[in-house]
């Protein structure tokens, strides 16, 4: 099943992606299908925008790197900013899941 | 990364970025493709697979320049750059649109600075609000001699109005002030020369004590010309020029009414207050100066007819002095408003010049927007782009405009030329009407054209889009016809004034004169030794090559100097109070012949008449006219007051000559020898047989060898300082011929722009008509009608505008009406000429279609 992201989820799932190591554009899509169980299934046309918009805000830093194929591939990491934010965005993300769990079962 | 950081990075690294990002998306394609073909798919289905997911490389990375910061800053960017290169490209246009907005803006800015210098600022000292003038108010009979500075004339309820206080009434408003913090006394000590090192003021040593800021030219007036230096009041008997035979201080005079008073209210204090408070001590202080200046006369000065019964004693008056002492020159006020109408004429031309210019290179550029906006463009981008184009252009213009206001402020005439600094709100003001009519105008096209069906505006040919356009494009012709109409009439009449002042009979012959002024009394002359100083000057003149004659006199003719003293006849029975005046000029032996005035009965004055010789009087025919009306005033005697009207035969009659006004009518005027009066300072006239510019250096010899420490002052011609008389006029004229030309070619391009673009929309018409059997003549009668009638639209409604603001100027002009029809029909025929000019060409064009080709077209 594929779904369309969610506003706001996405920089979480990018951010909680990158919490082992440092991985490029692929990578991290294959990460996020990952965790999500096939749930999420990341468009370079949404990717490519929160990667840039995260690592100007300064949580993710980028450098190019080689790929397993040795191939020349950009690498995004977690800044110590980022690995901060993961909590913050987490804490959020549950205040809305909670929010959203609440209405569902006052509306059924 | 900082916000700074980042935004630095993506404004001004763009294009390290755009590779990186490309790269990157390119790296991202390939690891794709690679993890495609691991699961099994062969590399050409791997790429195609790859490409249908990817989902075109341009939208990502636009998707990822709209996300980075400071994204809406580099589209600025890049409207700018847009935009300035669609200017360069459209380089006649652009310089078109420029160059009227830098008129505009720099012509209002330049005035309307100098009417607010004039009628609104306030004095450049803290806290203007507090400050007071002190003037009297109705006749005032409680002094003999008085000096007045500024203006003098009567007041909303018609009461004289006089500035000037003696310096002993002065000292009792100091002595009785409660209401005032400060109050100051000053008075213009003739021109302030400096003489010798800059701590020698006319040969009396003072210490500078302090330097006062540039902007502020003296309590008078907001603008005007600041003093070189100002002293302190009690050093006036040092200063004092000999006068009058007056040797002492005006300081000590209760009689004389020569300072101007004025003061600083305490907290909470009003003017009215200040008047209620002081307006007793005014009235006493007045009543017992004059008592104690009549008790000072011996029994026969004191009972001179001048001096008897003198009661009437003036009302205090205080007001605002935020502004100054002074109020505004009613000429200067007159002045600036005549150009204020021109220039808001001018700013009303550009603004319809813009939106003409506009409104052609919208319809222009409407293909132009219905291909960006096929691809996808928003309305919202192309609207933004065609700001920005009008804000660089006003930005341009403005810049321009600055420097054009800085040089017109030296073309104002009087006190508005010199300071008054440019005003940045009228800046402002001027720039933010050209830009709004600029955004209105380029806006709207734009709005029209972007939602327009661009299929239909693509596939259109240029007709459709004409004829919406039609109404839009006549109206700023029109509206520039009219104007131009207006400023060639307004060029007209003042040309015209000029030109009948020039030919008006002055009753001397100004040209080949060369004038220079002494004032010897500034180098400690005593009275008598001036006259031996001026004989020697004169007699040294004499010998210099090429010099005809030489004369002096106080004042010179058409200086703005103007004496006038009573006039009693012997023998004749005059009413208590009763006093006709006459004007007075102290001339020298010669001057007659020098200035070359006609003596038309009895005899000129002559080196016989001497100080020690019977005093003589030569009087000019319109004082001959007015108090000798049937009678020969030869023989008969005059005087000044009624006690010595016996003192002055009249010699002579002399034809009438101008005084001081070219204008005016000669005032009735008498003439007494130089030597039998006092004078501080004389003009010299010195008629030269050629160009008077070849006895300059002569002249300056001359007078060095007599004295080398006598300055010589205001030295020019006579004919020049008859011209300095009709500045004002001259100045007129040149801003409305300025402006109307101006005006003229403006009206001229727009309507050939019009006609122009209406032959190449017509043009299938016209072939048409042609190939129907129209003859070319058909043709040029067809297009010139079209601008004819848009030009006789314009001419109406010039004339009536021009025709109902005549009033305004009738006051003026001189030997013409305002509606003088000469200069209407002439106004009209350049008008007509021009714009036929500017029409013709365009229809001759027209008429040389080829009617076959036309047909084709489009």
């Amino acid at each position: 099943v594929k779904t369309d992201l969610l506003q706001g989820t996405l920089d979480l799932l990018i951010l909680r992606a990158l919490i082992l190591q440092p991985d490029h554009g692929v990578g991290i899509t294959r990460r996020i299908h990952q965790i999500t169980k096939g749930t999420f299934d990341v468009k370079p046309g949404s990717l490519f925008p929160a990667l840039h918009r995260l690592e100007e805000k300064g949580w993710l830093a980028s450098q190019w790197g080689e790929s397993e194929n040795r191939r020349r591939a950009k690498y995004y990491k977690l800044t110590t900013a980022g690995r901060r934010q993961i909590d913050t965005e987490l804490a959020n993300w549950q205040r809305v899941s909670a929010a959203m769990a609440w209405a569902i079962k006052a509306t059924s | 990364m900082s916000l700074l950081r980042s935004l630095a990075r993506n404004v001004f690294r763009h294009r390290r970025l755009e590779l990186d990002l490309d790269e990157e998306v390119r790296s991202h394609f390939e690891l794709l493709v690679e993890q495609q073909m691991a699961s099994g798919m062969d590399e050409a289905s791997a790429r195609r697979a790859t490409r249908l997911e990817l989902g075109g490389a341009d939208q990502v990375k636009e998707a990822v320049r709209d996300a980075r910061r400071g994204a809406s800053l580099e589209q600025v960017w890049l409207d700018l750059r847009h935009g300035a290169r669609a200017l360069w490209q459209a380089k006649a246009w652009t310089a078109v649109m420029v160059g009227s907005l830098a008129l505009g803006i720099g012509a209002n800015t330049a005035l309307f600075s100098a009417t607010n210098g004039l009628l609104f600022r306030k004095l450049p000292v803290s806290d203007p609000d507090t400050l007071v003038r002190f003037r009297s108010a109705g006749p005032n009979q409680m002094r003999t001699d008085v000096l007045f500075y500024g203006y003098t004339g009567p007041d909303a309820q018609g009461r004289q109005v006089e500035p000037t206080f003696s310096y002993p009434m002065y000292l009792q408003f100091v002595a009785d002030n409660r209401t005032m913090s400060g109050l100051f006394a000053c008075a213009p000590f003739g021109s302030p020369n400096v003489i010798g090192t800059p701590v020698r003021v006319n040969n009396v040593p003072v210490t500078i004590v302090g330097v006062l800021p540039p902007e502020f030219t003296g309590v008078e007036q907001v603008v005007g010309e600041a003093p070189d230096v100002s002293l302190p009041i009690a050093l006036e008997p040092q200063f004092n020029q000999p006068q009058f035979n007056f040797l002492e201080s005006r300081l000590d005079r209760p009689n004389w009414w020569w300072l101007e008073v004025g003061g600083r209210l305490k907290p909470g204090v009003s003017a009215a207050q200040v008047q209620g408070s002081l307006t007793g001590v005014f009235q006493q202080t007045a009543r017992a100066g004059f008592d104690s200046f009549l008790s000072s006369l011996s029994q026969k000065e004191r009972s001179r007819e001048s001096l008897q019964d003198r009661t009437l004693v003036a009302d205090l008056q205080v007001d605002s002095a935020s502004r100054g002492i002074y109020d505004v020159n009613t000429t200067d006020v007159r002045a600036i408003s005549v150009l204020t109408a021109v220039v808001a004429l001018v700013l009303l031309l550009v603004c319809a010049n813009v939106a003409n210019l506009l409104l052609s290179r919208a319809t222009a550029r409407e293909k132009e927007v219905s291909v960006r906006l096929a691809p996808g463009a928003t309305r919202a981008r192309l609207i933004r782009q065609l700001l920005t184009e009008s804000l660089l252009l006003a930005g341009v213009g403005g810049t321009l405009g600055i420097l054009v206001a800085r040089w017109g402020q030296q073309l104002l005439p009087g006190a508005a030329a010199h300071a008054s600094p440019l005003d940045w709100r009228v800046l402002a003001f001027v720039i933010t009407v050209t830009t709004l009519t600029g955004i209105v105008f380029g806006i709207a096209p734009a709005l029209r054209a972007t939602r327009a069906d661009v299929n239909f505006a693509l596939k259109a040919n240029s007709q459709s889009i004409a004829a919406a356009r039609s109404p839009l494009g006549r109206f700023p012709v029109v509206v520039q016809v009219a104007i131009s109409v207006v400023l060639l009439i307004g060029a007209g009449l003042f040309l015209r004034t000029l030109q009948n002042l020039r030919q008006v009979d002055l009753g001397f012959n100004p040209r080949n004169v060369t004038l220079f002024q002494v004032r010897p009394a500034l180098n400690r002359y005593e009275p008598k030794k001036q006259n031996l100083l001026y004989d020697q000057i004169g007699e040294r003149l004499r010998t210099i090559a090429g010099v005809r004659s030489v004369a002096w006199s106080d004042p010179r003719l058409m200086s703005p100097r103007r004496f006038s003293t009573g006039i009693f006849i012997q023998g004749r029975v005059y009413s208590p109070g009763q006093r006709d005046t006459i004007s007075s000029m102290g001339v020298s032996p010669m001057f007659f012949e020098t200035m070359e005035m006609t003596i038309v009965a009895g005899r000129g004055l002559t080196s016989r008449d001497t100080e020690h010789s019977p005093p003589v009087v030569v009087i000019n025919e319109a004082a001959a006219r007015k108090y000798f009306p049937n009678e020969s005033p030869i023989g008969r005697r005059i005087g000044s007051t009624l006690e010595n009207s016996g003192r002055l035969e009249i010699v002579g009659i002399l034809r009438d000559a101008k005084y001081n006004s070219v204008r005016d009518a000669a005032l009735p005027t008498r003439y007494t020898p130089f030597s039998q009066s006092v004078h501080d300072n004389a003009s010299f006239e010195v008629r030269s047989s050629g160009d008077p510019l070849t006895v300059i250096a002569g002249i300056r010899n001359a007078v060095r060898l007599v004295d080398p420490n006598v300055p010589l002052i205001d030295m020019r011609t006579q004919l020049d300082e008859v011209e300095r008389r009709l500045v004002q006029e001259k100045v007129f004229a040149q801003a409305y011929t300025l402006f109307g030309g101006l005006a003229l070619l403006v009206a001229s391009v727009g309507l050939f722009g019009l006609m122009s673009y209406s032959v190449a929309r017509r043009t299938n018409e016209i072939g048409i008509r042609m190939a129907l059997g129209a003859q070319r003549q058909d043709v040029v009668r067809l297009v010139m009608r079209e601008s004819m009638i848009l030009v006789a639209a314009g001419i109406v409604i010039g004339v009536g505008g021009a025709t109902s603001a005549s009033r305004l100027v009738s006051t003026l002009l001189f030997g013409l009406a305002p509606t003088d029809a000469t200069t209407m029909a002439g106004a009209m025929t350049v008008m007509v000429l021009v714009a036929g000019l500017a029409g013709y060409v365009p229809a001759r064009r027209a008429s040389g279609i080829d009617p076959i080709a036309a047909l084709r077209y489009e």
